[in-house]
């Protein structure tokens, strides 16, 4: 390496270092057999740690409870099913993780599941660090100290716009997984990988929640309350802005959702008022902002707005309205008759779809139906926000391993 | 918030906007002479006709008013009427006029890659703005044009095709002084020579000086305070503009600034304004105590951000601006990006009527989490 590029590196220890080092360093670090004991110690280390210096922090504990053991050995077991004896499930050898850089915990999913199936992993971090970013890592390198034969397998490290870096970063990676904008996406891929490399892709996405009206009406008060509580940690935990949190709010049935509808909107104010979710100024016009282009470009019928937590838009059709957002509590909802009627309007950068009253058969017909024009995962109100090892239509566990076929049969027998 | 003067004001030209006999009234009477009840009454007349004739010639417009409920019959005060955010002006170009009456498209300054807005002037407008700027301006510096200062640089105007708001800031002032003399060399140096042959030749006459608030301050004031000058600026008329944000970041407001000023020069008249590239003339003007005072075309609303209802008088907020100028776009009613308080109503006898403004600044950007694209790199998502 005869020029120098330096980063800042915060794992396995912080300090600025010299990519070439860092990479040389990297390449010689042994991977593992997937869910070898050493990674599993060292993960479920972090979460026993995270748990406890995470107090307070909603995100930090999800994530610590997402990687506790027994959850390492639940996915260690439906990771087993993926193989058998003559398909053997090997790393993939390095992995290039591009987290993105304001949800604070999405950097260590990816990496957790990498870590877990035995790869090497470089993690570019963005240089906008948040206090919960940095507490993660604090924790991590002060973990890695009692882990030292997995130290040397995860660098995690950041440095500006320099597309030279991650040209040499890309080069030497066997997966690369980008998160991010599409204006990001667009641009790391300039950078090439090597022939041999795969590349994982997370842009920007668009997600909606379905009530069945029907279901809604027969709730009592205290159910309802609840479905609005859920809705609210769904849509408001990264200020709307998480690609998982609806924006669309779809209520199917025969009759006009309204009375419901504004029932519902009502109890989610509650909770966000009770949960003191506050919108500055800025994101209140913003908002307003977004409320009134969408007025011009789409149908909007009615608007309503009594407080700044929840405005929501009613329109008349089913929206093109995926893009740019502003977050922090604008929906746009629309009446349907029956759920299949989106089908036609579905698009790529569909998601999450958080469904509440539909019958399971109803969902599995719906996705039929869509044959994978867009939606990768349905889940139930209160779960949009649950990472998992399935998402955008990856399986990453699969993803992050190869599988490696054994057939030892005589040919002469 | 841009501030911007429009082009050539003491012109004639055959306005194309029928004159209501509210708006002539506005025009006719002195400037910041309305007592506030009376102003109330009168733009709340003006700026509902506005908003129909908007909605009947702004597809856009009556789109995003259907959707925010207008209802004529609805309508009590001032403040029941719709308000556009001004960002709208960045996003998309809003017409109230057919393409071939476009005279001029104004647009506000921006870095490179920012978007700018673009407000649709046809002729009418156009010549109600300068007629209005003509009408404010002559509050404070009478019918005369005064030998000008401009703390600026000559470049700042000379190629007109750049347009910043600096450049259309000066330009818009040029026409209220004579003999004009750019203060400050293309470096930014403050013109010695030329400044002591200016003031001498204007020994205790009246002159206008115009600059950037932020200018004023550093390249003007503090390079006269360094160099050690004698300027006896004890007969000028200084007007300024453009924000503290600077200023704000050394711990220097209003009343410092104005002391600075009288103590290193004896300049006593100084008038901040306000003003924006989306509502052109209808500039607010600051009065002797210090507020910035709407013009009768004019008004100011202080909301609430957290409701969007009006706040009390002496309760920040965000600032919407109305004026009864805009016919060729539909810029009558704007919520702003800035923060204001409006403390009270000036008393008519001093010469000052009308809501009392001041300005607290841009209202910062908020950090939202998740997804952003914001940064080429630092997209988030999830």
């Amino acid at each position: 390496m005869t020029t120098s590029m330096p980063v800042i590196q915060f794992l396995p220890t912080r300090g600025t270092v010299d990519l070439g080092d860092v990479l040389r360093d990297l390449r010689e670090a042994p991977v593992t057999a997937p869910f070898d004991q050493s990674r599993i110690d060292y993960i479920s280390d972090l979460a026993t740690r995270l748990r406890r210096k995470g107090r307070g922090l909603p995100e930090t504990q999800a994530l610590a409870y997402w990687m506790r053991k027994a959850e390492l050995h639940r996915l260690e077991d439906s990771f087993a099913e993926l193989g058998n004896d003559r398909c053997l499930l090997m790393p993939r050898g390095t992995v290039f993780h591009v987290p993105p850089a304001n949800v604070d915990t999405l950097f260590v999913y990816s990496w957790v599941l990498s870590t877990l199936v035995g790869n090497r992993n470089i993690v570019r971090l963005s240089s906008r660090a948040t206090d919960q970013s940095n507490l993660i890592l604090d924790t991590m390198r002060e973990t890695v100290v009692d882990h030292p034969e997995v130290a040397g397998s995860t660098t995690m490290l950041s440095y500006g716009h320099d597309d030279r870096l991650t040209a040499a970063i890309s080069a030497e990676c066997d997966v690369r997984v980008i998160w991010g904008g599409d204006g990001t996406v667009n641009r790391i891929r300039t950078t090439a990988i090597p022939p041999h490399a795969t590349e994982l892709v997370f842009a920007d996405r668009f997600s909606m929640a379905a009530v069945a009206t029907d279901a809604y009406r027969e709730l009592d008060d205290a159910k309802r309350d609840q479905l609005a509580e859920l809705f609210f940690n769904d849509a408001y935990w990264f200020d709307q802005l998480g690609c998982s949190s609806a924006r669309l709010v779809l209520w199917a049935g025969a009759q006009d959702p309204q009375p419901l509808a504004e029932d519902f909107y009502g109890r989610v104010r509650a909770v966000a008022r009770a949960k003191g979710y506050q919108v500055d100024p800025s994101a209140a016009i913003a908002k307003f902002s977004q409320a009134c282009r969408t007025m011009i470009e789409a149908d909007v019928s009615a608007y309503s707005a009594p407080d700044n937590t929840m405005s929501v838009l009613t329109m008349d059709g089913f929206p093109d309205v995926r893009g740019e957002f502003c977050g922090a509590g604008l929906f746009y909802q629309l009446h349907v008759t029956a759920l299949a009627e989106i089908v036609p309007h579905i698009r790529r950068a569909d998601q999450t779809l958080t469904a509440f009253g539909f019958g399971e058969d109803e969902l599995r017909d719906l996705v039929r139906a869509l044959r994978g024009r867009g939606i990768d995962r349905i889940v139930p109100f209160g779960q949009a926000l649950q990472f998992n090892r399935f998402w955008d239509g990856y399986d990453l566990l699969a993803e992050l391993t190869r599988k490696v076929t054994l057939s030892a049969g005589n040919p002469l027998a | 918030m841009i501030p911007t003067t429009p082009g050539a004001p003491p012109r004639t030209s055959s306005s194309q906007v029928a004159m209501s006999a509210v708006l002539a009234d506005l025009f006719a009477r002195p400037q910041f002479s309305i007592p506030q009840q009376e102003k109330d009454r009168l733009l709340l007349t003006e700026l509902t006709d506005l908003v129909d004739h908007h909605r009947a010639s702004c597809e856009p417009y009556r789109r995003i008013t259907d959707g925010l409920g207008w209802s004529r019959d609805r309508v009590r005060s001032i403040e029941d009427l719709p308000y556009l955010p001004v960002s709208l002006f960045k996003t998309h170009e809003l017409s109230s006029v057919p393409p071939a009456d476009v005279f001029k498209v104004m647009t506000s300054s921006g870095t490179t890659g920012q978007a700018v807005s673009r407000v649709i002037l046809d002729r009418g407008t156009a010549d109600l703005q300068s007629r209005a700027l003509s009408a404010v301006m002559a509050r404070i510096l009478g019918n005369q044009r005064l030998p000008m200062l401009i703390i600026d640089t000559k470049n700042v105007v000379r190629d007109r095709n750049t347009f910043s708001a600096r450049g259309a800031g000066v330009l818009g002032m040029l026409p209220f002084g004579r003999r004009h003399f750019y203060a400050l060399n293309d470096d930014m140096q403050l013109d010695v020579d030329g400044l002591r042959e200016f003031l001498a030749r204007y020994d205790g006459q009246p002159i206008l000086l115009f600059g950037f608030t932020f200018m004023v301050w550093k390249y003007f004031l503090q390079a006269i305070r360094d160099l050690g000058i004698t300027a006896d600026l004890s007969g000028g008329i200084l007007v300024h503009s453009g924000g503290w944000k600077k200023l704000a970041e050394e711990a220097v407001g209003n009343a410092e600034f104005k002391a600075a000023l009288r103590d290193a020069t004896g300049l006593a008249r100084v008038h901040n304004f306000y003003g924006m590239v989306e509502q052109v003339g209808s500039v607010f003007l600051e009065g002797d105590d210090g507020f910035l005072y709407p013009p009768n075309f004019a008004d100011v609303v202080i909301r609430d951000p957290a409701t969007w209802e009006p706040a009390p008088d002496g309760t920040p907020g965000v600032v919407e601006v109305l004026s009864v100028l805009p016919h060729s776009y539909p810029g009558h009613i704007i919520l702003t990006e800035d923060r204001g308080v409006v403390h009270g109503v000036g008393d008519a006898s001093s010469g000052w009527s009308g809501k009392q403004l001041e300005i607290l600044g841009r209202i910062p950007r908020s950090e939202l989490r998740g997804c952003s694209d914001t940064h080429a790199f630092d997209g988030g998502r999830r």
